[in-house]
């Protein structure tokens, strides 16, 4: 990533490959999945909602069903960012400014997290399971990485905001997104490049999103631990 | 000097302010919000909390965080029981190459043994709040959650030529809907293997499991394995998540 950090999350991962972190470890388990059937696994509980229209008249608390899509495509980028900071902190290897940077944007991202899915009730989609392949438990991977995840949740916020159909979710999203470019800036400083370098800021498209959050290998399958074979202990 | 100088910027703020305040409220009222975002709040101490993982390629372990110490295990993807490989990280470090690497608990014998493997080789880390603990003097399972008792029942445990082995062990996998009265209808997997009965079909590995014979619960009665009434090991089924860490003592 350059200095000046004028790239944004469109260079992460080649940035990211170019340092080999993910390049070592995504080519491993999550090779044989496709990238549409990993971004199917993010989705796959938005699905109805995301791609065909069952469901749809059944919209959380009256609010169009496109939104609801939105909203739970919002969701899976807060679940993502929300998942990355609890591991971080847990995980006990940040430190200095870094480590209160993550603790206090963890805390707004399940914020965020928990308001979604209060919104969208038995319309939230379920928690997919995330592998940061070591980027929660290293400072320069974890803020590298940070700072492509709150650029990636400020140019999707941006590419979302005007197809809503709710002028009152539009207020709540133009809220949060002005939350995750202040969670861009500080960790663009921590990370040391500029917090602000363009005078506009380009959205992102959800196809382009899915395609970024799909690359990093960073969704994985859950792992099916319950078998229907004969026990084998001693008994 | 100074004094007056703050003075006056202080008045001019407050003027600034006013000012402020009445272009906002010359303002249309902004519509309500569909989203109420509640106070953030920071994670707890998660002094209950464990964290496990699969093998995700096949790989081994070391004694030390460095591929050039011995290695202690191998480590393959998948159990006896076909599920993924569960172990229990114990913490993490990087080596001076950059490399990092991760401190498990192994399925291996001696009972006990811990090593350190690449984290490339591992999976998602998961996080529980529960853990088992089986205690061999009282003949007793324990289930706790975030530090509470929420489940009890009594056990039956290995007999002293087959003993239950103690220490820090994973539970790694459930099978249900076999069929073996013996096993009754729920078994767990675990790290924890026999000392004794090593030539035993998947390697001696002891499970928690139900029964045919309920009436010799609790009491020192199986080959090693830790046996619950068929309703226990049921309950048990319904609170217990794979990865829990499980204490034999």
């Amino acid at each position: 990533m350059t200095v000046d950090g004028s790239n944004g999350f469109d260079d992460f991962l080649e940035s990211v490959d170019r340092d080999g972190a993910i390049a070592e470890t995504g080519a491993l388990a999550e090779a044989s999945l496709s990238r549409r059937r990993l971004l199917g696994l993010a989705l796959a509980g938005a699905g109805t909602a995301l791609i065909s229209g069952a469901g749809e008249a059944e919209a959380a608390s009256g609010l169009p069903a496109s939104d609801v899509s939105i909203l739970n495509y919002a969701l899976v980028l807060e679940y993502l960012q929300a998942s990355f900071y609890t591991e971080a902190e847990r995980s006990g290897a940040l430190t200095g400014k870094t480590a209160e940077a993550a603790r206090v944007v963890g805390s707004v991202e399940r914020a965020h997290v928990r308001a979604f899915r209060k919104l969208l009730g038995s319309k939230a989609v379920k928690r997919p399971l995330f592998n940061f392949q070591g980027t929660t438990e290293q400072q320069r991977p974890f803020l590298k990485t940070a700072v492509a995840f709150e650029d990636l949740a400020v140019a999707a916020y941006k590419g979302q905001a005007p197809k809503l159909k709710s002028k009152a979710v539009l207020a709540a999203a133009v809220g949060i997104h002005s939350v995750e470019a202040r969670h861009a800036a500080w960790m663009r400083e921590l990370f040391g490049i500029t917090p602000a370098v363009h005078a506009f800021d380009q959205p992102a498209s959800r196809q382009h999103v899915n395609r970024i959050v799909a690359s990093t290998h960073f969704i994985v399958q859950r792992p099916e631990t319950k078998a229907r074979g004969k026990p084998k202990y001693t008994g | 000097m100074i004094g007056l100088l703050s003075t006056g910027l202080t008045a001019r703020h407050r003027q600034d302010e006013t000012a402020a305040s009445a272009a906002l409220d010359a303002l249309p009222a902004a519509p309500a919000m569909a989203l109420q975002v509640g106070r953030p709040e920071h994670l707890g101490s998660g002094r209950n909390l464990s964290s496990w993982t699969i093998v995700r390629a096949e790989t081994v372990a070391h004694t030390e965080p460095a591929a050039t110490s011995p290695i202690v295990a191998t480590l393959a993807t998948a159990t006896a029981d076909q599920t993924p490989n569960a172990l229990t990280v114990l913490g993490t470090r990087t080596d001076a190459g950059g490399q990092l690497w991760v401190r498990v608990g192994l399925p291996v014998l001696p009972n006990g043994t811990v090593g350190w493997v690449r984290r490339r080789s591992l999976g998602a880390y998961q996080t529980v709040s529960t853990h088992l603990v089986v205690d061999r003097q009282r003949l007793l399972a324990t289930l706790y959650r975030n530090g509470a008792p929420i489940f009890r029942a009594p056990v039956g445990v290995g007999t002293d030529s087959w003993p239950t082995p103690a220490g820090q062990f994973t539970i790694r996998s459930q099978l249900t809907r076999y069929t073996s009265p013996f096993y009754g209808p729920v078994a767990f997997g675990t790290s924890a293997r026999s000392a004794v009965l090593t030539d035993w079909p998947g390697g001696g590995f002891v499970g928690i499991h139900g029964t045919n014979e309920p009436q010799l619960i609790p009491g020192r009665i199986s080959h090693g394995c830790v046996r619950m009434r068929n309703s226990d090991i049921l309950q048990l089924a319904a609170l217990m998540p794979v990865g829990t860490p499980l204490t034999i003592r």
